[in-house]
């Protein structure tokens, strides 16, 4: 990176020898850093002097947390259960509806350059839109409950899945690819047979990150309504029963914990 | 049957690959193409089953006349004539017979092709095609775990089990020691005299071609300039399909020697 | 005939272990069916559904052009200004937390006990942490800051210690034959190899930090969520198509500019 403005800076070593040396960009980028970190204390009413004083009053809800209410345990199970059933179907249909879009939009097996463009763009656009955001739009759309979060969780994993499928598809070996075609098998065939065992496992590695990650968030989704424990959360954050909300936390930690673990031990199996 | 008639192929950009082809080549034959790299037989192998197109002239294959197909038809020539590759063009990841069972595919029940289930019988068949090829044993080891020299039979089994009725061999032993090269050529002749498929060979060892072919074709520049009996060729030809600059005449000299005093010991 | 035969037999049978799992998957889904159900979608679902769409499509053009500080374009710094603070806070607090749990630099119950903090941490919900940081500081942006920092320090420190694991060693060694203190050879040493790569991870979490900073809003902690749910409550499509259309145009800008600069910083 040159910084135009600013000319190279000229050593002449004892033998006579000149050697140019760029000027370093990085001086600018601390400055231009500094400066935007100033504009955002500014825009937000970050205080430092604040943040000291009444930082306790984080650990009051904490404590108030601890120790966890057991006996919410009855009426938490039917949520949880239906946090999990929300991230598994919508993590496996999106997977699953991931990969006709992601060969659409691979450059090296569909022809029609138009098309693969496009199905970038739409990866990319279900990409940019929050989660939370579809979660809410859903519910105006499918009422409240737990379809409106499935169909969030469909949408986001599409895009996830989708976009790093199509980079592996892309960057996939083609020579047996070329060799099935000259055989006679169609585009359809030759793809199931030598690019799909190729990004198999990175494919169901992929598909069950983000699974894992799903989880976490389909507890946020309850949130605007979409279903699941957060409906419960938001319930007892309202009453500030905070035993509750420690005694959700505690049983939402655990759920991670465990499908994170499983989750693990057979993606290290795939790769 | 393939019958090439002043064929012609240039490329949007100019380039002229294929100039005046005119071929006729019966079942059964076994052709060496030779020529410089970049001549044009990769083009002129490439053409006959329509991995490229050409621009001008007709080819007929089987009296079908291969420029006008289109979908499936294209297909239904393809999985007549099988492919052989200097990269193999093996799935790696997959077992040696996966990779042969392929061939079978075309021919399927959608759902089968879909989940990838084969009978009992077509994996009898693959199987037999590993054995003709000498590494049955090898049936369910995978491919990346297997010598060039090995894969490439692998190849060869594939397409045998294709049952093609003309074999395109592009550089097929380029990438084998001269043990191995040997090995597969001696494969490629028994197939052509047993099972009496053609067999278009693009080949840079010119020893090799003259050691197994019948036929030979040389190409320079996009041109064919040689095209006869083994028997027909000396030193003189070989030049004049090698012919370059001067400064590549010594390698070129070299080469031809070695060639001629090969095909003289054998002989 | 006999040889093929043979192999025939010998073929190594995975067909039991495919067959269930596919079979355990199949009843995970019947399972989870439950939580689809379509009657809710009533002819007022499929209205609203058309409604947004059109909101998006004649967006409320007020709004985007007016820059009080109610106006779209400063609740997009805004937030963005929320994104960018909280993730170099988080950045800040997630390197030492990163060091502690990396097993190839501290004990290994140390950085056990570290990593399942982590996990606590990232497990708690965003909304939680907003609510909480809301008391200390009162609604607005602030509370939105240090939600941010809290809930990037879980992937941060988990996609920096895996850069820290592949660490290379051996310029170390060379180091030290020169002569070098611990200090010198973590500034020379260690640092110049990490920079890079954690700038990256940073400006990545950036991307996606800005996402979640719009729903902070509907917690009270700042930001275009508020204004968002406000104006879908009231049934505003226009108001909500142009919310929208705001949003994903920053977003989509602040990916490219990332997705340059990760390039340059990958490719130096």
């Amino acid at each position: 990176m040159q910084w135009k403005l600013l000319s190279p800076k000229k050593i002449v070593l004892p033998n006579g020898k000149e050697v140019l040396e760029k000027r370093s960009f990085i001086p600018v980028m601390w400055l231009i850093l500094f400066i935007l970190m100033v504009l955002a204390i500014r825009i937000t009413g970050f205080s430092l002097d604040i943040l000291v004083h009444r930082m306790q009053q984080f650990f009051v809800i904490l404590q108030q947390m601890i120790p966890p209410n057991v006996a919410y345990l009855s009426k938490l199970w039917q949520p949880l259960f239906d946090t999990i059933k929300m991230s598994l179907l919508g993590s496996i249909a999106g997977a699953l509806c991931a990969l006709p879009i992601a060969i659409l939009a691979a450059t090296n097996i569909t022809k029609h350059k138009g098309l693969a463009m496009m199905c970038k763009f739409i990866l990319s656009l279900l990409r940019t839109l929050p989660t939370l955001i579809i979660a809410l739009i859903a519910t105006f759309i499918f009422g409240l409950g737990t379809m409106a979060g499935t169909v969030a969780i469909f949408l986001f994993t599409i895009a996830y899945v989708g976009k790093l499928l199509y980079e592996q598809i892309e960057n996939a070996n083609m020579d047996a690819y070329e060799a099935m075609q000259s055989m006679g098998l169609t585009t359809m065939q030759a793809f199931r047979y030598a690019i799909l065992p190729q990004i198999l496992p990175n494919y169901l590695s992929t598909s069950l990150f983000c699974f894992e990650g799903n989880v976490r968030y389909a507890s946020i989704l309850g949130y605007v309504g979409a279903g699941g424990i957060g409906l419960l959360l938001n319930e007892s954050l309202g009453w500030r029963s905070y035993e509750n909300v420690g005694m959700i936390l505690l049983m939402l930690v655990c759920t991670v914990f465990l499908i994170e673990t499983t989750s693990e031990y057979f993606r290290k199996k795939l790769m | 049957m393939i019958e090439f008639k002043k064929v012609e192929k240039r490329y949007p950009n100019g380039l002229l690959a294929l100039n005046q082809i005119n071929l006729h080549i019966e079942q059964g034959e076994f052709v060496a193409i030779i020529g410089l790299s970049g001549a044009g037989k990769s083009t002129l192998l490439r053409c006959i089953n329509k991995m490229h197109d050409i621009t001008g002239g007709t080819l007929h294959v089987n009296n079908v006349n291969v420029h006008q197909l289109k979908g499936k038809h294209i297909r239904q020539l393809r999985r007549n004539i099988g492919m052989i590759f200097q990269s193999f063009n093996l799935v790696t990841r997959v077992s040696v017979l996966k990779n042969v069972l392929v061939s079978f595919v075309p021919n399927m029940p959608v759902w089968r092709k879909v989940l990838g289930i084969f009978t009992k019988e077509e994996k009898r068949s693959a199987l037999m095609a590993l054995d003709q090829v000498g590494i049955l044993d090898k049936a369910y080891v995978r491919v990346d775990q297997l010598s060039g020299g090995q894969q490439q039979r692998v190849a060869l089994a594939r397409t045998l089990a294709q049952n093609p009725q003309i074999i395109l061999a592009d550089e097929p032993v380029a990438s084998l020691d001269p043990v191995t090269a040997k090995q597969v050529m001696e494969d490629f002749k028994r197939i052509n005299q047993e099972l009496k498929m053609t067999i278009l060979l693009n080949i840079h060892h010119v020893d090799l071609a003259l050691a197994y072919a019948t036929r030979v074709i040389g190409v320079r520049n996009g041109e064919i300039v040689f095209d006869g009996q083994v028997d027909e060729i000396n030193e003189e030809t070989l030049g004049f399909i090698y012919h370059n600059t001067n400064q590549e005449r010594g390698v070129t000299n070299y080469a031809m020697e070695a060639a001629v005093t090969e095909k003289n010991s054998i002989a | 005939m006999n040889a093929i035969e043979k192999q025939l037999q010998l073929q190594p049978n995975r067909r039991m272990s495919y067959i269930m799992t596919i079979g355990i998957v199949c009843l995970l889904c019947i399972w989870s069916v439950t939580t689809i159900h379509f009657e809710n979608v009533s002819v007022n679902g499929t209205k609203i559904a058309k409604n947004i769409f059109v909101g998006l499509l004649n967006p409320d053009w007020s709004l985007i052009v007016n820059w009080t500080t109610t106006g779209i374009p400063y609740l997009l710094i805004e937030t963005m200004a929320i994104a960018f603070l909280g993730t170099i806070v988080g950045a800040l607090l997630a390197i030492p937390l990163a060091f502690l749990s990396a097993s190839n630099i501290v004990p290994k119950p140390i950085s056990f006990i570290v990593r399942f903090l982590l996990i606590i941490i990232r497990t708690i919900p965003a909304i939680v942490y907003g609510l909480m940081f809301i008391r200390v500081t009162g609604p607005g942006p602030f509370a939105g800051v240090l939600t941010m920092s809290l809930t990037s320090i879980g992937m941060l420190s988990k996609l920096y210690v895996d850069v820290i694991e592949d660490l290379d060693k051996s310029i170390l060694e060379s180091m030290e034959a020169i002569g070098c203190t611990l200090m010198e050879k973590i500034r020379y040493g260690i640092w110049p190899q990490l920079t890079a790569l954690f700038l990256s991870i940073v400006i990545y979490r950036f991307d996606m930090n800005l996402r979640d900073a719009t729903i902070l809003g509907l917690v009270g902690a700042g930001g275009i969520g508020a204004p968002l749910i406000f104006a879908m409550n009231a049934y505003k499509w226009s108001e909500v198509g142009a919310i929208l259309l705001g949003l994903v145009l920053l977003i989509l800008m602040v990916e490219y500019m990332s997705n340059r600069l990760r390039m340059k910083l990958v490719k130096g």
